[in-house]
């Protein structure tokens, strides 16, 4: 750590995680001299994030220590046109499988790296998709179909707008179906004769249609 | 390539292979002299899912990055979180991620053990370890709802309290266990069918593992004393009591010895948790609300010690409710390329699932 701190600026992040910033043409000297003077001197990961606005990405090493205690974060920044850096295979193997994935994902190179074949993706010639101009959805659409009859297949916001105006209609429907029905009753109630009448008449027919069925019994 | 080698693929649908993953493999008669991994048959895109969501949305998503642990996903996802967003959580709530971890570790031993015990052919190991997951994973699905997505393990804290009476629950299974882990002794560790298979083969030099930047039992596998709980000690694990299982052998049988002190060691540390736990406390800080949860524009790395190993993220914020950049290094990634490719020249095409299973190589965070 003392050598570090005597030949480097560095900034403590958090607890246990250190920080120095190097251009890229100082990158391989300071990686060297890290990983060989220094007690960060095993590779854990090579991170990379893209800062489109910026237009640059920044590279973050992240080296560890023997005893696993401390972490340090190696960064520089590197332009966005394909640019190379030197591989730090030499310096640590498992830097091979990382470089391979970031030259995939966002086409970086990196010299003296000679196995940058295709990693997870399979004879992939579109642009890198790591990098913030893929447009994922438009890859979507150009490469697969949507199955139709899915509700997630619509844009969910006109799907609602429409659900709303269907239901909203509905409850018209509903009402003016209503509406109709109470005016038939009322029309119906207003058409039909007086009741005390019917009653009457009713009343009569039942009175007169009991004694039949006596009789019917009897005959029986 | 000499006419004599007969090239084969092991995998990607192959019993003896751990995922969606392949390895071509040149043999002479039996013999393997070359080998070649090949990932990319379940990419899924996670990284870049993550960058277009905001935190919650992403959170939902990390657990799937593995699936014999995600809790580890979900513990750094979290934690760099909180690192970038200068969130400090509870005491109570660091005990309980701990719990979730230990448990967590304990549930993925068992199922290693069943995928080591398989590559063998002892199917039995296999069925009462699975048996033993399932009783952890009822515990899960209690706790967080989930069997094997937790999704518990949120910035600022754990989404849920424990449920009554569920500390007395964990200690009648760990009590179990404890009852349970010698007869795994003697059907599985002290078997002398896996101690002739497993002792002397895919042996790691103990003098390129630590430079090479392997992990977890790996390391431990070789006699390296290095576990991040101990080495650099994250949430309330240097207040616990705890060892770090080393055997010196470098080979599948002092890696498998490894495990088995490790679930011993989980068990203790499940002890100490519930001994020590705060009854009382927040489980969850205040959070900014959902869409005004934004990430200063800074980075941070952050690891946790999973079952197989360290377990990296890498995130950046950009000053808005989206994550810039959450970059996932798994252990897999360098034991499946770099150790792997170099571990299987020179040995038997049988002991490769053997092998692969040691390793603990889980393609999902290779290809994440």
């Amino acid at each position: 750590m003392k050598n570090l701190q005597k030949t480097y600026e560095v900034t403590q992040k958090v607890e246990r995680l250190f920080e120095v910033t190097v251009t890229q043409t100082d990158f391989w000297e300071a990686v060297l001299y890290i990983s060989t003077q220094t007690e960060f001197n095993t590779l854990s990961q090579i991170a990379c994030a893209d800062w489109i606005e910026e237009e640059h990405f920044l590279l973050t090493y992240i080296l560890t220590t023997d005893a696993r205690d401390k972490n340090l974060m190696l960064k520089l920044t590197l332009g966005r046109e394909y640019e190379s850096m030197p591989s730090v295979m030499t310096l640590f193997p498992q830097a091979e499988v990382m470089e391979r994935d970031l030259h995939e994902m966002y086409g970086i190179g990196f010299e003296g790296n000679e196995t940058l074949y295709d990693f997870v993706l399979e004879q992939w010639h579109d642009l890198p998709p790591l990098r913030r101009e893929f447009d994922t959805l438009a890859f979507v659409h150009e490469h697969f179909a949507f199955k139709g009859g899915r509700e997630d297949n619509k844009d969910v916001k006109v799907e609602q707008k429409r659900r709303r105006e269907e239901a909203k209609k509905q409850k018209a429907l509903e009402a003016a179906k209503q509406e109709a029905k109470k005016q038939e009753t009322e029309k119906q109630e207003t058409e039909k004769p007086k009741e005390p009448n019917t009653h009457a008449t009713d009343a009569e027919e039942t009175q007169d249609k009991k004694p039949d069925t006596k009789e019917a019994e009897d005959g029986q | 390539m000499d006419s004599k080698l007969i090239k084969i693929f092991h995998g990607p649908q192959h019993p003896g292979i751990t995922g969606n993953m392949s390895v071509e493999l040149d043999l002479l008669g039996e013999t393997i002299k070359y080998a070649r991994t090949h990932v990319g048959y379940l990419h899924r895109g996670f990284e870049k899912l993550v960058e277009r969501r905001t935190v919650i949305q992403a959170f939902t998503i990390v657990c799937r990055i593995c699936v014999p642990e995600p809790d580890p996903n979900e513990e750094n996802f979290a934690r760099a979180v909180e690192g970038l967003a200068g969130i400090e959580i509870s005491e109570r709530a660091k005990y309980i991620r701990v719990m979730v971890q230990e448990m967590s570790r304990l549930a993925a031993q068992m199922l290693w053990m069943g995928g080591q015990s398989g590559s063998i052919g002892m199917g039995t190991v296999g069925q009462w370890s699975l048996f033993d997951r399932d009783l952890m994973l009822d515990l899960f699905e209690e706790l967080t709802g989930g069997r094997v997505y937790h999704m518990y393990t949120y910035p600022g804290g754990v989404r849920r309290d424990l449920p009554e009476g569920f500390l007395l629950r964990l200690s009648e299974l760990l009590d179990y266990l404890e009852k349970k882990l010698p007869k795994y002794d003697s059907i599985f560790f002290d078997n002398a069918t896996f101690k002739k298979r497993a002792i002397g083969t895919g042996v790691v030099p103990k003098e390129e593992a630590l430079k090479n930047g392997y992990v977890g039992q790996t390391l431990r596998g070789c006699g390296i004393r290095r576990d991040l709980r101990k080495d650099n000690p994250y949430l309330v694990y240097d207040k616990l009591d705890f060892d770090i299982p080393v055997f010196d052998g470098g080979d599948v049988y002092s890696r498998a010895l490894v495990r088995r002190g490790e679930m011993r060691e989980s068990i203790k540390i499940l002890r100490q948790v519930i001994a020590q736990m705060p009854a009382e406390g927040a489980i969850m800080q205040k959070l900014p609300k959902h869409r005004k949860f934004t990430l200063p524009k800074e980075d941070i790395y952050v690891a946790t010690e999973s079952a197989r190993g360290e377990f990296g993220y890498y995130m950046a914020g950009d000053g808005t409710e989206h994550i810039r950049r959450m970059q996932v290094k798994g252990p897999s990634l360098i034991h499946g390329f770099t150790l792997l490719e170099k571990m299987l020249i020179d040995e038997e095409l049988s002991n490769v699932a053997m092998i692969m299973n040691s390793l603990g190589i889980c393609p999902p965070e290779i290809e994440r």
